[in-house]
């Protein structure tokens, strides 16, 4: 079967579309009430789909345009298998505890390295892995100095989603757009890192503004942080070594992929590979059993719903309404992807608005250029600053709430536990604004960089 | 030799709302044997006498330790004073808070072997003995089991 054959079908809405649609909407809807985990309404959603008959098995698994992503798949579950292997090592700790004693004690001067570290960390690794390896050495750090734990928790969620914009890597919602629109890595640096720098800075006068006067300390607390040793945390330095070089084997095939002709994934799994052969474990179990299989069967069984339907033509009914709305204006449709995408994902989980964005700015392409196809159509230089504003939208949106992105859900679920409660009014109260000003510095970015000098 | 015939029977008991200076106070100076030196651990009762959790000394070193400190390995980064300051916090919590709620017990009649696999299990050092009534009516101690097993061993090579 070739890919052309299996095409969208042409857009009649029979009982097959309803069918999906209904399936669609009831997991979207399942997914918000957090009724049932989320895991089990993408795999039960996927399983209908394909009882039903909306999608073949093979179209499922096998086809890109309706199936499984599978780069984004094993992108995932190689860059875990290395965290996983490298955080015994101590090397999280130690940079944490380096952090706060480069903050000499002082509160906010610590408050912004650890956000600046927390960003840059979330740059390379996922934002959940970072979170929960700063979360902790945050409270410990504030605790020592005696002030509220509570802005660098919130600060350590913002930072991360903020960081985790610039890069391929970085997020979720880039890992899919990359994968979908076949954007590299050296795309989302040339493209996305210059404004989250200038976000970065933004971010930092922010927090100066709300939290620069309020954190105090005495002079002898600040002994406490200066008398840690960074050293102490290093537990194993030989597979701190070998982590490291493998860390810098596939950052680097990561910046060549795109020469390269290799898929992220291709490096990641060498990389992990790599590494576990390394290790010299004889029990790899343990390492991959900490691989984070429920969000990697999220994001299976929402593809194939997602899949379901784009085959139907849900989605391409949905991208002409778009169309309508801006007219066929392409900066106002940039605007409305990102503005749009913010508010969505402050409110709703970003991975799978994105997963059903995707296929809908193809659908949007293939109205404006039909004669277009391919690559050619995907890189079009009029759609690359959709992609651009989806990326930024989707993710800096996820600060909007405490529920908004995977790293503020689990700032705020840790604290709760760990007997720092943060409402989800209080987050809102930060995260909101914060959001706002980010989502205003990238329609500037959007505007001048794509509209106005063409660059 | 049967549960029933090496436990030491129930004297002292912490209830659900004791706060966990009063516990540590009971615990510190309760009766064993015949002396006042304190005991590691003791049954919560409620009001009509059921068991409703345990406390032993780890659960009070478990109630000043911060649960951040679990997730990573972050002893070596702690200072002076850290545990007498959390202690004095922690001083007016509640048992019912921090006793272990799943407790590991043993029916009166229930054979050495089964109170030494539980032991082992769940790594515990003392049994609850659960009465007919279903209600604690002693503690078996690893310590007494012991003397049992050094008692056989002593017959053995008497023979």
């Amino acid at each position: 079967m070739t890919q052309e054959a299996v095409t969208t079908q042409p857009f009649v809405m029979n009982t097959a579309f309803w069918t999906a649609t209904i399936i669609f909407l009831l997991a979207y809807a399942v997914i918000v009430t957090e009724k049932i985990h989320k895991t089990i309404v993408a795999i039960f959603g996927a399983g209908l789909m394909l009882v039903f008959k909306i999608l073949e098995q093979h179209e499922a698994f096998h086809l890109e345009e309706f199936g499984v992503d599978w780069n984004v798949i094993f992108l995932l579950i190689s860059m875990m298998v290395i965290i996983n292997i490298m955080r015994p090592t101590g090397v999280f700790e130690y940079i944490a505890i380096k952090s706060a004693k480069w903050g000499k004690g002082e509160p906010f001067r610590i408050l912004v390295i650890f956000a600046i570290v927390t960003a840059v960390l979330s740059a390379f690794l996922d934002n959940v892995t970072t979170v929960l390896l700063i979360v902790p050495v945050t409270i410990l750090i504030a605790d020592a100095l005696e002030v509220d734990a509570m802005p660098y928790l919130i600060s350590c969620a913002l930072a991360s989603n903020i960081g985790g914009t610039a890069t391929l890597i970085g997020d979720p919602p880039n890992i899919m757009i990359a994968s979908k629109a076949q954007l590299n890595f050296m795309d989302f640096i040339y493209h996305l890192t210059p404004v989250i720098i200038i976000t970065m800075v933004f971010y930092i006068f922010a927090i100066k503004l709300i939290w620069g006067k309020k954190l105090k300390t005495r002079e002898e607390l600040k002994k406490r942080i200066m008398a840690m040793n960074e050293n102490e945390a290093i537990k194993d330095p030989v597979m701190l070594k070998k982590s490291l070089a493998v860390l810098v084997v596939v950052l680097t095939g990561f910046v060549f992929h795109g020469v390269l002709h290799f898929q992220p994934a291709t490096i990641a799994l060498f990389g992990a590979g790599l590494l576990l052969l390394l290790s010299k474990t004889h029990e790899p179990h343990h390492i991959l059993a900490e691989v984070e299989w429920p969000t990697i069967f999220f994001f299976i069984g929402l593809f194939i719903v997602i899949g379901g339907v784009v085959k139907v033509g849900l989605i391409k009914w949905m991208s002409i309404q778009v169309l309508e709305l801006t007219q066929g204006n392409l900066f106002a449709t940039s605007m409305v992807v990102m503005w749009f995408s913010a508010f969505a994902s402050a409110f709703i989980d970003n991975i799978p608005y994105v997963a059903t964005m995707n296929p809908l700015i193809i659908d949007m392409a293939k109205q404006l250029w039909p004669n277009v196809s391919g690559i050619q159509l995907l890189h079009h230089p009029d759609l690359m600053p959709i992609w651009w504003s989806l990326a930024l939208g989707a993710c800096l949106g996820g600060n909007g709430t405490a529920i908004g992105a995977s790293a503020t859900v689990i700032v705020v679920g840790m604290s709760e536990k760990l007997g720092r409660r943060i409402s989800f009014g209080k987050f809102m109260l930060y995260g909101m604004p914060i959001m706002i000003m980010t989502i205003v510095i990238s329609t500037f970015y959007v505007w001048l960089r794509y509209y106005v000098f063409k660059i | 030799m049967k549960a029933k015939d090496l436990m030491i029977p129930l004297q002292e008991f912490l209830k659900p709302d004791n706060t966990l200076k009063e516990a540590a106070n009971i615990l510190r100076t309760a009766k064993r044997d015949e002396e006042r030196i304190g005991v590691k651990g003791l049954p919560v009762l409620d009001a009509d006498g059921n068991m409703v959790g345990f406390v032993s000394i780890r659960d009070i070193l478990k109630a000043v330790f911060p649960p951040y400190m679990s997730l990573m390995n972050l002893g070596d980064f702690t200072w002076d004073g850290m545990v007498e300051d959390i202690a004095k916090k922690a001083g007016n919590r509640k048992v019912s808070e921090i006793m272990a709620k799943k407790v590991i017990s043993v029916d009166e009649d229930a054979p050495l072997m089964e109170c030494v696999d539980h032991m082992i299990k769940n790594n515990v050092k003392r049994l609850p003995v659960i009465g007919k009534d279903g209600k604690v009516v002693g503690i078996l101690y690893e310590r007494d089991i012991f003397y049992a097993i050094t008692k056989a061993m002593l017959n053995e090579n008497s023979k």
